[in-house]
C-alpha cells in the first residue's frame, strides 16, 4: 500500500504515463549498457534522485519500498562472491573467495541496482490505472488487462473484507485463546471462499445490468500536456543512455 | 397479442402482472408481484427486510426471469433474447444497493464509462456523457481518482453517475439514501429532482416513509413478495393499517397535520407533504387571520 499512496500522491501524477513509462525503460537500457559497475551506480543514482528529488516521493518511504529488494539483492551477490567448497573425504567445509567475485559482485549488483531504480520509479510515481491505461494503447491483449483490472479492484474489495471480518471476530474475543485463533481463522477462510464466489457473481451480474456482453471497455485517462512530456522523457532518456555508453 | 397491447394504457411505461419467482434455493422472492410505474413519474417501493424489493429491480432490468407471470415495458412484453435484453438493459438503468456490487473499474472515470461504451457510442460521446453525469453527481473533481480511495457516498453517487451516462429512460435506484450523509442525501434529492424535470421515471426503493411521502408521486407497498397496495401519495395517511402491517409509522407531518386539524389550526383539506410545507400553510394561515382582524 505503500507504493500505492505515492503513486497518487507523487508531484507527477499528472505526467503522462507514457513518458514515464519511456523514461523507465530507457533507465533500464542505460543500466545494461553501462560497462562497469561505477557506471551502472551513477545511473541508479541519477534515478533514484529524479524519483526523489523530482517526483518528490519521500525518500524515507523511498528507502522502505526498496529494503526488501535491496535485501534480497544483498543476499544473491553475496552467494556469488563466494564458493563453497564442501569436500566429503576430509569431512570439511572450505569457504573462499570466488577467484573473480568481487568483480563479477560489483557488475551485476550495480546494474540490479540501475535496474531496480527504473522499476521503482515507474511503480512509485505512476498508479496502476494509468499503467493498465497505457499497456492498453500498447495493444496488450484485452483478457490480460481485464484480469489485471479485476485483480487490481478485488485487492481492495477483499482487503477491506479481510479487515472486516477479523475486527467483527475480535471485537466478539474470537482471538482471545490460541485455540479460537484456529478457529476464527478457519471461519476468515470459509467466509472469504464464499464472498469469493458471491462477489464474481455479483459482479458478473452488475456487469449485465449495464449491457455488457464482451469484453470490458473503459475510457482513457487524457493527459493534457501528454506531447511535451514524452519530448522531455525522451531527452532525458537518451541522455541517460547517451551517459552510460560514454562513461566506459 | 396486439389487443394486449392497446388495452395497456401508453402511460404505463413499466408493468409486472402476476410475477412469480423462487430462487435456487427455494426461497420464495416474489409470489405473485404486480405492480404498474406511470411514465415520467416518480415512484417510491416501500417493504421491510426481505420483502422482495431488489428481487422486483432485478426483474424490471432482465436479470432475472419470472417463472410464471409477464412483464411488460412500453407496451410489449419483454424479450429475453439476447438483443431483446439489449434494448430493454438500454432504456431501464438500474443503481444497485451496494456499490461495491457494481463498480468494477479501479478508476471513477473508467467505471462510468464501461455502460456507454457497452451501448456502443465512439470515444468523444462516452467522453462528454462521462463529463457531464459526474458533474450531476457533484463528482467532477474525481474522475481520475482510484474506487479504493472514496468514502462509501462517494462510490454511491459513482455508482448513479454510472447508469446516468447510459441516459436511461426508466432509473431505478435500490435505496439510494441508505449511507448517505444528510447533506449528500439532500444534494442527490436534487439530482433525483433534475432528472424528473427531463422526464426520466424515477421508481426507488427505500425505508424512510417520511421522504417516500415528501418526494413521490406514487407509493408502492411490497410484503412478503407481493405489492399489496399501490396510491398516490396524497393519499398515503388513508393506509395507515397497511402501512403497519408492514411495521411502518405515518409520516411525522401527518401525525402532525392531524392534531392541528382536531384544534382546527389546519383546515380539512390541508395535506402537507413535509414539514417545511406544513409551516408554511400554518403562517399563511395565520397571516390570513391576521389581516382579517
Ligand atoms: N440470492 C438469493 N438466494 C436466495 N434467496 C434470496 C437471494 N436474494 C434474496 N433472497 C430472498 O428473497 C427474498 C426477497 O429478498 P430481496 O433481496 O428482494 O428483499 P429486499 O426487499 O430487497 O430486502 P432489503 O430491504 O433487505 O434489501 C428474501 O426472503 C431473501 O431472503
Ligand atoms: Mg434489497
Amino acid at each position: 500500500m505503500l507504493i500505492e499512496e505515492s503513486a497518487y500522491s507523487n508531484r507527477w501524477r499528472k505526467v503522462s504515463p507514457a513518458a514515464k513509462g519511456l523514461f523507465a525503460l530507457a533507465a533500464l537500457v542505460a543500466a545494461f549498457a553501462a560497462a562497469t559497475p561505477v557506471t551502472a551506480f551513477i545511473i541508479a543514482a541519477l534515478v533514484a534522485g529524479a524519483t526523489v528529488g523530482g517526483a518528490q516521493v519521500a525518500p524515507g518511504r523511498y528507502f522502505r519500498v526498496a529494503l526488501p529488494a535491496l535485501i534480497f539483492l544483498a543476499a544473491g551477490c553475496l552467494s556469488l562472491a563466494f564458493s563453497i567448497d564442501w569436500n566429503i573425504t576430509r569431512g570439511d567445509l572450505l569457504i573462499q573467495l570466488a577467484p573473480d567475485g568481487l568483480h563479477t559482485v560489483a557488475a551485476v549488483g550495480a546494474r540490479s541496482l540501475g535496474a531496480l531504480a527504473a522499476l521503482l520509479f515507474l511503480a512509485l510515481t505512476t498508479p496502476l490505472i494509468d499503467l493498465v491505461a497505457l499497456l492498453r494503447r500498447l495493444r496488450t491483449p484485452e483478457a490480460l488487462l481485464d484480469i489485471m483490472v479485476l485483480c487490481y479492484r478485488m485487492l481492495f474489495v477483499f482487503s477491506t473484507a479481510v479487515h472486516d471480518t477479523v475486527t467483527a471476530q475480535s471485537a466478539r474475543l474470537g482471538y482471545a485463546t490460541p485455540r479460537l485463533v484456529i478457529r476464527s481463522l478457519g471461519g476468515l477462510v470459509a467466509n472469504l471462499t464464499l464472498q469469493v464466489w458471491q462477489r464474481a457473481h455479483t459482479l458478473h451480474v452488475a456487469a449485465q445490468a449495464r449491457n455488457n456482453d464482451g469484453p470490458l471497455r473503459f475510457l482513457q485517462a487524457s493527459f493534457d500536456n501528454a506531447a511535451r512530456d514524452l519530448k522531455i522523457a525522451f531527452a532525458a532518456g537518451a541522455a541517460l543512455v547517451l551517459l552510460s555508453l560514454w562513461l566506459r | 397479442m396486439m389487443s394486449t397491447m392497446n388495452e395497456r394504457p401508453t402511460a404505463t411505461l413499466l408493468a409486472l402482472d402476476q410475477i412469480r419467482f423462487a430462487y435456487p434455493d427455494g426461497s420464495i422472492g416474489l409470489d405473485g408481484c404486480s405492480l404498474a410505474i406511470r411514465r415520467g413519474s416518480r415512484n417510491a417501493l416501500l417493504g421491510a427486510n426481505g420483502s422482495g424489493k431488489t428481487t422486483v429491480f432485478h426483474h424490471t432490468n432482465g436479470l432475472l426471469r419470472p417463472q410464471s407471470g409477464q412483464i411488460w415495458y412500453a407496451g410489449q412484453a419483454i424479450d429475453y433474447s439476447r438483443s431483446g435484453l439489449r434494448r430493454l438493459r438500454s432504456k431501464v438503468g438500474l443503481v444497485f444497493q451496494n456499490p461495491d456490487h457494481q463498480i468494477f473499474s479501479a478508476s471513477v472515470q473508467e467505471d462510468v464509462s464501461f455502460g456507454p461504451y457497452n451501448l456502443g457510442l465512439d470515444d468523444a460521446t462516452v467522453r462528454e456523457r462521462v463529463a457531464a453525469s459526474l458533474l450531476a453527481v457533484g463528482m467532477s473533481g474525481f474522475a481520475d481518482k482510484a474506487v479504493h480511495h472514496l468514502s462509501f457516498g462517494q462510490k454511491k453517487r459513482v455508482c448513479i453517475a454510472g447508469v446516468l451516462a447510459m441516459e436511461p429512460e426508466l432509473l431505478i435506484l435500490d435505496e439510494p439514501m441508505a449511507g448517505l450523509d444528510y447533506r449528500m442525501q439532500e444534494e442527490l434529492l436534487a439530482v433525483l429532482d433534475g432528472l424528473h424535470a427531463r422526464g426520466i421515471t424515477l421508481l426507488l426503493a427505500t425505508h424512510d416513509i417520511d421522504f417516500a411521502y415528501r418526494w413521490a408521486d406514487h407509493i408502492h407497498l411490497m410484503r412478503a413478495g407481493r405489492c399489496v397496495a399501490s396510491l398516490d401519495a396524497p393519499r398515503l395517511a388513508d393506509y395507515a393499517g397497511q402501512l403497519s402491517a408492514l411495521g411502518l409509522p405515518l409520516p411525522a407531518v401527518i401525525a402532525l397535520q392531524h392534531g392541528l386539524m382536531r384544534r382546527g389550526l389546519l383546515a380539512v383539506e390541508q395535506r402537507p407533504r413535509s414539514c417545511a410545507e406544513l409551516l408554511t400553510m400554518l403562517e399563511t394561515a395565520r397571516l390570513g387571520k391576521g389581516d382579517g382582524n
